[in-house]
This record gives C-alpha cells, structure tokens and sequence, in this order.
C-alpha cells in the first residue's frame, strides 16, 4: 500500500506540468507570453541591412511534423533576417495547439512573428494569440521597410465593417522619413470569400495610394497564388500552408520585392 | 367552481404519485461524491456518483468545475464521467486498488466566446465542423480504495477513493493523429486527480 502510495505522490510530481484545467483555458504555467514583442526586439532594426531577406509561411494548424521540419529547412537558408507565421496558427483555436506550435518554432534560429488566422479566432482563441503573441494588429520596421500586420478575417466578425480596420491602417500607411517602403501581412486575402466584400475597394485603394508600397502578403487558401487585385500594379502574395511543405523566400533589395517558392 | 374542483383533483393525484414513486425515485441519491483537482474540467471541480451494474464496477459522476481567472481565464463547466474498472487487485481486506480502469466524459463550457454549434448565418453548414462548448473526452484512470469501515464506524462513509486520471479529446486526438512524430502520447493526455468517497 506504502509503494501504492508513493507510486502516485511520484506520478504527481513528476506530472505537474501536465495537469490541465481546461482545454478552453488562456494561458498555463508553461505557455509562452508576448513572442512577438520578445522576438521584434531581438530581430532589431535593421538598418544598414541592405538586403531584407524573409520567410513567409502560414496555416500550420494540425502540422507539427512539418513544423519541425520547416524549423531545419529554413536554419540552413543564408541570412533569414525573421519569418512570419501568417495565421492558422492552430485548428480549434485552442492554447496547447499554439503552445505546441510556438514550442517547434523556438527552434528556429532567426527571430519569428505570427499573424492571426480566422481559426485562431474561434474558441478562446483570441485570447491565446493576445496572451501568447500579443497584439492582432500591428507592425514594425526593419531595414527602412514597414510591415503592416493585421487581422483580415472578417468572417469571425460576421462582416461588421470593421476587420480589416481600414482606419487604422491608413493610420499606418502615411508617409515617414525613415521609411520606403511598405509591406501589409494578413491572413485572409482580399479575393476571398471570407474577407468583407464592403471593404475590398477601400482597402486595395488604401495601400494603392501609398507611394513605395511593395505588397500584400496573405495566406488561407493553402495554395500559393500571385494575383493583382486593381490596375495599381501591386502584387498580392499567397503562401501556400506549413501542412503542404511549402514556404516563400522573400528579398527586398532597393525597395524591388521578389520571392521565390521553396518545397521541403 | 369547477375550476377549483379540478385543481384539487390535480394537486392529490400529484401528491399520490409523488408518494407511489419515492419508492422508485431512490435510484436518484448519489451512492457518492467526488472532489477533483485539474483534469480538464476545472481548476477545481465537484460532483456526485453513481454505481453502475450489478458488480458496482463502472461509475457516473455528474460534476460542476470552475477555473479562476488567474488560472487561465474564468470558465464554468458542466461533466458527465463515466469509468469501468475491469481489474481490482485486493490490499488485504481494507483496500482495493483499480489499475487501469477506461473512461469516457463530455464537458459542457458555459462561455460567450463558447458556442454549441457555429451560427448557420455567419457559416456555411461544414465551414468549422466541431462544437466549441461541447468537448468529447477519452480517460484512463488509476484509484485506490480504502475501506473505511474498517477504522471509523458510523460515519456513514463507507470508503474512501483517490484516483488520478489522464485525459484527451477530439481536439488533441486530431493533432496527435496527424503529427505522430512531433507529438507523443504524453502531450494530448492531461492529469487530473481526485478523491471519492462513498456513502
């Protein structure tokens, strides 16, 4: 009975981290807190940095295995300055998707941020992206190019007229110094059905009249695409998902963007 | 007149039946209640039991949990736990122990972000295919039984269990099926542990 007993007392312990309150609970003992705060200020601001190199990536819901891989693939590209997860983080919108998410890509060497998807939205979700990553809109700036990231999915929202938040970026978009360039990053692309079909004209006209703005960078579709949604000339990226063993290598040099796909 | 009549009528044949079925009724007091610690329904939860079978060997607990907000966010929930305990290994004659007794629950979590079916208006009917406040589990279970009439009569406690319990759901099972390299078993299966005891 003695041994019974100090069996269990053992297996408490030695368990402690693997006592859950609540699929649906926001945060525990062990998940990470503000990532992309934390790793922003680690990636710094790059001036000098005349070649802006990026990985863009997105949807790695139920992709743990590729997760892990991707984290290989891309520690052995040259001179990766950041990567962005671009939402779909998880499936269910729940903490131990995300925390098994975020653990895989501490792995990887350069510093990373995520964007949140329409399934980090369902659930309590949103409350783990804010507790985990931080904000949903926001940006930085790195080598004199802004990037832009924000929440697109509209459909969580029901189509309320207010996500995308236009004002706000316009807000983002306007002219400074220091900047030449400009790079949006969302989930949910403008040619999608689940993006707000009253805020496609205003948006696209939006970043169409900021001079030096570069593209949009989107994900959702789980297939890559390039199309260009008005005559501005813009491109409108689409990554195909982590599950699919695709990502895009992104270059900016002399405020000229290219990419290219790479499979793993 | 006739009204009151009536109602009188209603009101005793009510009150007969309530006296013909106390009898019946009995099935409803709990043959126990259990106190548990995590486990995916609460930081803390309660509940009553009930035997189930001729052998006792399988329960159902309906039990109520709360996780505070400093634990994770306030949430409240509702769970219906069922566990048979197919092997019993007898500690002389004052304890049992169930080593490895399966189970199966359903939580409920009452929450505004939470709901039990996604609005058919916003979706499309297989646009997000799972409940949100609806949660399938799968349990496994260990527990120990003490007999307590053997040191403390009178009490009306008959024993005393503690068991501890790892779970998953549908959402874990899901990942851990897809992702059977980056993901072992002991990441989609939770603790909890927990004290019953039985009337």
């Amino acid at each position: 009975m003695r041994i019974l007993l100090l069996f269990f007392l053992a297996l408490t312990v030695l368990s402690c981290n693997h006592f859950e309150f609540s699929p649906n609970q926001s945060f525990d003992r062990i998940s990470l807190k503000d990532v992309n705060v934390n790793n922003l200020r680690k990636l710094g601001n790059g001036i000098g940095d005349d070649t802006i190199k990026f990985v863009l990536t997105g949807d790695s819901q139920r992709s743990r295995d590729e997760t892990v891989e991707f984290c290989k693939v891309v520690n052995a590209i040259p001179n990766i300055d950041f990567v962005i997860l671009d939402g779909d983080i998880s499936e269910f919108g729940v903490l131990k998707e995300m925390t098994w998410i975020s653990r895989t890509l501490e792995d990887l060497r350069p510093p990373y941020v995520a964007v949140i998807g329409n399934h980090d939205e369902t659930a309590r979700g949103k409350e783990v992206f804010l507790n985990m990553f931080g904000a949903l809109d926001y940006s930085f700036v790195y080598g004199g190019i802004k990037f832009i990231c924000h929440d697109s999915n509209s459909r969580e929202y029901n189509f309320d007229g207010q996500v995308p938040n236009i004002p706000w970026l316009k807000e983002e978009l306007k002219p400074d110094a220091n900047i030449t360039g400009y790079v949006a990053v969302s989930h949910v692309p403008v040619n999608s059905e689940d993006f707000d079909s009253k805020l496609v004209k205003g948006y696209t006209e939006a970043f169409a009249q900021t001079p030096g703005f570069l593209a949009s960078l989107n994900a959702h579709t789980h297939n890559y695409q390039l199309f260009y949604p008005d005559k501005s000339g813009i491109p409108y990226i689409i990554t195909s998902a982590m599950g699919s063993s695709e990502f895009l290598v992104v270059q900016i040099v002399n405020n000229k963007l290219s990419f290219e796909r790479v499979f793993f | 007149m006739y009204f009151f009549r009536f109602k009188l009528i209603f009101i005793l044949l009510v009150a007969v039946n309530i006296r013909a079925n106390a009898q019946s009724l009995k099935f409803l007091i709990p043959d126990g209640a259990v106190a548990q610690y995590a486990g995916s329904i609460g930081y803390f939860s309660a509940g009553v039991s009930y035997d189930l079978f001729p052998n006792k060997r399988g329960s159902l607990d309906a039990m109520y949990g709360f996780v505070p907000g400093n634990r994770g966010g306030v949430l409240h929930i509702a769970a219906a736990k069922f566990t048979y305990r197919p092997w019993s290994i007898g500690v002389k004659d004052w304890a049992k122990f169930y080593p490895l007794n399966p189970g199966a629950f359903i939580s409920y979590t009452f929450h505004k972000d939470l709901s039990f079916k996604f609005p058919s208006g916003q979706y499309s009917h297989d646009y997000y295919y799972w409940s949100e406040a609806m949660r399938p589990h799968l349990s496994v279970s260990s527990e120990v039984e003490v007999n307590t009439d053997k040191f403390i009569r009178n009490t009306g406690i008959k024993a005393i269990g503690f068991y501890i319990e790892a779970n998953t759901n549908d959402y874990y099972l899901i990942n851990y099926l897809q992702n059977t390299s980056a993901l072992k078993l002991n990441d989609i299966f939770l603790l909890g542990i927990g004290t019953r005891v039985k009337f």
